[in-house]
């Protein structure tokens, strides 16, 4: 696991970090605002429909750090000090994917602890943000395995990664009604669904015609992480890695 | 002997520009300088031979595979890349340790501290890259690449930002490599340096090769180049007279006490010269061939395109 920890200690530099875990926090915040106001007995499905409209800038961290996990190593022109060893390349791709889901998951517990502190604050208690932490550690995952291999492919990973997140998750996704079945936002948010009862009117619309379910949601997060570890070990052995 | 790399018909392009084209050439073992002006297509050459880079077409055998199929063969060949970026916050123990782990060597402290040591760095391996010299950085370079003691050792401009001292230690270190019966490529487009460290060259101009083999033999080879030798004499006028009713000769100047000759055949004007002075009773003090040298033969190729 060397190039593993290598690529995440890469990752996570401190003043990333602290940026990240700020745009991870958003729903935290929002929430903690918004809770003060709220009836009681709405707090939990209150909670669930900020997490799922603002829990983007969460998605947004996520590709910001994810897509760096080797296309910082191609810019800067280090590479060839990992890329030149006796590692096989679906090894060496399966590494990239953990580093990357790594540091997702980390900034994703980040903000969700963010959620945590709200939820206390609003009154709320721990006990309905626990599911939630599936829907950062299953949307880190997902993301990574989407994001990694395009930040090695595409020298402008980060405006294409945005592309994806706006106009496919956000605008396309809700208007043809087949796409959202490829969201991983909503796939995670299926996972989360799964394992809460009191979902709220925003985040059932935004699960829109994605069946909730734990089994589901997990099976087609396991089919991205395939996909994106194929893609990136035939990336990694066919495409100039310079 | 046999060549332990084999570059085969190689081109390489990058949409309509062409780095390398056609290129084919083998390398054995000792050391070998890959020369060319900026932009001849040593860098591309050379990530090619490592599997950096996909050749557009031919191919390449190092060490008999092709180093994009088989990862395994890393922990025999090595590359110090042009780039002067390594990462700043790890000091130079700890880049070095990233090498020897990634490539799975054998008792990594001790390869570590002796890879250290090859380059003159042990002062210096406890401090961040960041604060490194560029020459530093060099030699931290080096030694993350011999580390796993590799059979093929390809080396991009490795004496950039080097210091004299440093220079002198790093082309010692690449010489004894060669001895060692390792295969050596250096990129530089610093001849001197390249003739310290071997007479084996490889010359590329405009994605070409342009010359391989020993510098004289490059040299020789270059039947429309006459050679320049420069005579001192006691009577420049009369040698000079004497030199230009000779066959072979085909360009005679005085400066000075100096006569300048350009000559078809070298060895035929140093059989002749002096026969020529002894018959006029003119007195040689200094004969010197002015354009055997690394740099003037590869000014030829270079111009010569």
């Amino acid at each position: 696991m060397t190039l593993a920890l290598h690529l995440y200690r890469r990752m996570m530099r401190r003043g990333r970090v602290i940026a990240l875990v700020a745009l991870a926090s958003v729903s935290g915040l929002v929430y903690w605002l918004v809770g003060f106001d709220a009836p009681a007995n709405d707090l939990t499905g209150l909670y669930t429909d900020i997490l799922a409209s603002v829990g983007y800038t969460f998605v947004v961290a996520a590709l910001i750090l994810t897509a760096a996990t080797l296309r910082e190593e191609k810019d800067a022109g280090t590479l060839p000090y990992i890329y030149l060893r006796p590692i096989p390349r679906a090894w060496f791709a399966g590494q990239a994917l953990i580093a990357g889901s790594a540091a997702a998951i980390v900034i994703g517990i980040c903000g969700w602890l963010v959620t945590v502190v709200a939820s206390i604050a609003v009154g709320n208690g721990i006990g309905p943000t626990i599911p939630a932490l599936t829907l950062f550690v299953a949307a880190g995952i997902g993301y990574a395995a989407v994001f990694v291999p395009l930040g090695y492919l595409a020298p402008r990973s980060l405006l294409i990664g945005l592309g994806y997140i706006i106009v496919w998750e956000t605008i396309l996704a809700n208007v043809v009604t087949g796409l959202a079945q490829f969201s991983i936002w909503r796939i995670s948010l299926s996972i989360y669904a799964g394992m809460e009862d009191e979902f709220g009117q925003v985040a059932t619309d935004t699960l829109g015609p994605v069946t909730e379910g734990v089994g589901g949601g997990v099976a087609k997060i396991a089919v991205v992480v395939v996909v994106g570890l194929v893609v990136l070990t035939w990336a990694l052995r066919r495409r100039d890695a310079l | 002997m046999t060549d332990t790399i084999v570059v085969t018909e190689l081109s390489k392009w990058f949409g309509l520009k062409v780095a390398v084209s056609e290129l084919t050439i083998g390398f054995r073992p000792g050391v070998t300088g890959l020369l060319g002006p900026n932009g001849a297509g040593k860098t591309t050459l050379l990530r090619v031979m490592t599997g950096l880079q996909r050749p557009s077409q031919g191919s390449i055998q190092v060490l008999g595979l092709d180093p994009r199929d088989h990862p395994s063969i890393y922990n025999r060949i090595a590359l110090v890349p042009e780039d002067e970026t390594v990462y700043d916050r790890l000091t130079g123990r700890q880049f070095v340790e990233l090498a020897a782990r990634l490539a799975k060597v054998d008792r990594v402290k001790e390869r570590v501290s002796a890879a250290i040591e090859d380059v003159g760095l042990t002062d210096a391996a406890d401090r961040a890259l960041g604060g490194f010299s560029k020459g530093m950085k060099q030699r931290a370079k080096v030694a993350q690449a011999l580390v796993s003691d590799p059979e093929v050792l390809l080396l991009d401009e490795p004496l950039n930002g080097a210091d004299p001292v440093q220079r002198a230690h790093l082309i010692d270190l690449f010489r004894k490599l060669g001895d060692q019966g390792k295969t050596v490529i250096v990129s530089s487009h610093v001849l001197a340096e390249v003739e310290r460290m071997t007479d084996r060259v490889v010359a590329m101009v405009d994605g070409r090769l342009a010359a391989v083999g020993d510098v004289s033999t490059i040299r020789a080879a270059m039947t429309d180049k006459p050679r320049r030798v420069y005579v001192e004499a006691s009577d420049p006028r009369r040698l000079a007279s004497s030199l230009i009713a000779s066959p072979g000769v085909v360009g005679v100047s005085i400066d000075g006490d100096t006569v300048h000759v350009e000559a078809s055949d070298s060895g035929d004007l140093a059989r002749r010269l002096p026969i020529l002075a002894a018959e006029g009773g003119i007195r040689l003090t200094r004969v010197e061939p002015v354009d055997e040298s690394l740099e003037s033969v590869f000014r030829y190729l270079v111009e010569g395109r």
